[in-house]
């Protein structure tokens, strides 16, 4: 298997470094998409860079342009306080999914590409990365994940609670404005590399797994991102050897270790209660 | 002579969406004092807190909060926060420092020390590496109470902060509201269900019931409270 990662790296070595920024930049970020939620924000957003890259393509301009600058429309919209309205959020973010999702292979159909290369434009594939695709991904990711972290205080306290945030003087409709533009830069800039589903699975299945591990927060991020980069450079190698799909080795074997991690925190619950039963058993005996 | 009022609202109405919950209410709040805002369910006594903290827009009317450099400290209903959210019950009331501590700025030993210091108060030491998920009801809002109280407000506004406790622990919570107030000179405005706990907070209390809010004194709360609210005032 390492001659297997050892070839993959000398073949590879473009769509590695892709696999490995697009893992720490989602697995970090993810750990609020999930916190807050808004897990299907991150699906809709992959969908709509999606549609940017082909809106893109049909105005022959670069893709990111196109994918970013609908992905902020998109976030802009998601940003409206949906708490008085009629519908949750969820059913707007369920109409841009439904939209995004039509009107990319629209605006495709009339780009005279062929299926194969509109499917590697629209929902990319991690081991096709190359260095131009890769720049462009660390130049794009680099400030987003950089503002992230450093502005992690008010951003937590926002999402953790809102009104007291508020009173204490930060502007939470900013901050959540922030992360999901972070959001969606990131997302669009990793939906172009390594496909919607992908990016879907970073955001979603490795801080998920993280949390079912710890509850201390700084944990949390640190698992995510060790096994984002674990979950990325074995699904490659796996895929490597057995000459499997790249994208779907990858999340195949992240759900893996997110079921596991399910079934090690049941198991972990059971014997805390066990061990509960048997204390108070002891202490009823005296 | 120094003006006492700590809140002033004159003709304040307030309305979600199209439908009014409170018209024309005029009052004054005076420093230093417990108040407890009562009335039924859906009246408006979170809508009303929340006005006086800034969170609500006014549709018409003015409301004048004269609080000192720091905003009030403010105690959430404690359902409104996450409990599968990975924080400890120590960083949330470090959440109380965020004024001075920034953006970035981790807790010197004196701020460490005054963290250490609201964690004793509140009973809370040996529970702050627990996740807010791991804690009880009752440690919950004692949480949420360090947390108002380090940040050194003069002013404590708490919405509904016995809500789900057993008897013990809401003895034990008000108990601490009132040693806020006498011992620090905390003002503490509350939004309150219980209207017999009522007389022993205060001495007046405010109704907050048909649109409007009155004052009326602690006693008659407790009086009135298995009859219509406003019939004989």
């Amino acid at each position: 298997m390492i001659e297997s990662f050892l070839e993959l790296a000398d073949l590879f070595p473009n769509a590695i470094t892709s696999g490995i920024i697009m893992s720490i930049a989602c697995s970090l970020i993810g750990v609020y998409v999930v916190l807050k939620r808004v897990v299907f924000i991150s699906i809709a957003l992959s969908e709509t860079a999606a549609c940017g890259i082909a809106a893109a393509m049909l105005l022959n301009i670069h893709p990111l342009i196109g994918s970013v600058a609908l992905t902020v429309m998109v976030v802009m919209l998601l940003s409206v306080n949906y708490e008085m309205s009629r519908i949750p959020r969820d059913a707007v973010l369920g109409v841009v999914f439904l939209l995004a999702a039509g009107l990319s292979i629209l605006l495709v159909s009339k780009s005279g590409f062929g299926l194969h290369e509109i499917r590697a434009m629209l929902y990319g594939d991690l081991i096709l990365a190359g260095s131009h695709d890769r720049n462009v991904l660390l130049v794009a990711i680099t400030p987003a994940l950089i503002f992230f972290l450093c502005f992690l205080r008010p951003i937590t306290y926002t999402f953790l609670d809102r009104d007291a945030s508020q009173v204490m003087g930060l502007s939470c409709r900013l901050w959540e404005i922030s992360f999901f533009l972070v959001l969606g830069l990131v997302v669009s800039a990793a939906s172009k590399n390594g496909g919607a589903l992908l990016v879907f699975c970073y955001l979603v299945a490795m801080p998920a797994t993280a949390l079912l591990l710890t509850r201390r927060l700084a944990a949390v991020f640190v698992i995510s991102l060790v096994v984002a980069i674990m979950s990325t450079l074995s699904g490659m190698t796996l895929s490597h050897h057995h000459d499997l799909p790249t994208n779907q080795t990858i999340i195949v074997l992240s759900c893996v270790v997110f079921a596991a991690a399910f079934m090690l925190r049941g198991l972990v619950l059971r014997l805390e209660a066990r061990g509960v039963r048997l204390g108070n058993n002891n202490s009823n005996d005296k | 002579m120094k003006d006492n009022t700590l809140i002033e609202c004159i003709n304040v109405s307030i309305a979600y969406g199209i439908e009014e919950v409170l018209s024309d209410v005029n009052l004054k709040v005076p420093r230093g004092v417990v108040l407890p805002l009562i009335g039924p369910n859906g009246a408006g006594k979170t809508t009303l807190l929340r006005a006086f903290l800034g969170l609500m827009p006014l549709k018409r009317g003015t409301l004048r909060c004269h609080f000192a450099q720091l905003p009030p400290g403010y105690l959430p209903q404690h359902k409104k926060i996450d409990p599968l959210f990975p924080v400890s019950l120590r960083q949330i009331v470090t959440m109380g420092l965020y004024r001075e501590l920034g953006f970035w700025r981790r807790p010197d030993p004196a701020e460490r020390a005054r963290i250490d210091e609201a964690l004793e108060r509140f009973d809370l030491t040996e529970h702050q590496a627990k996740t807010f998920g791991e804690l009880s009801g009752g440690m919950r809002q004692k949480a949420l109470l360090a947390r108002a109280f380090i940040s050194g407000a003069d002013v404590l506004m708490l919405d509904e902060p016995t809500a789900g406790l057993d008897a013990a622990s809401e003895r034990y919570v008000l108990r601490h509201l009132l040693e806020l107030n006498r011992n620090d000179g905390k003002t503490i405005i509350l939004a309150h269900h219980r209207l017999e706990d009522v007389s022993h907070l205060a001495e007046t209390a405010l109704m907050v019931d048909r649109k409007t809010a009155k004052y009326l004194p602690a006693e008659k709360a407790w009086q009135h409270s298995e009859t219509h609210f406003w019939e004989d005032l």
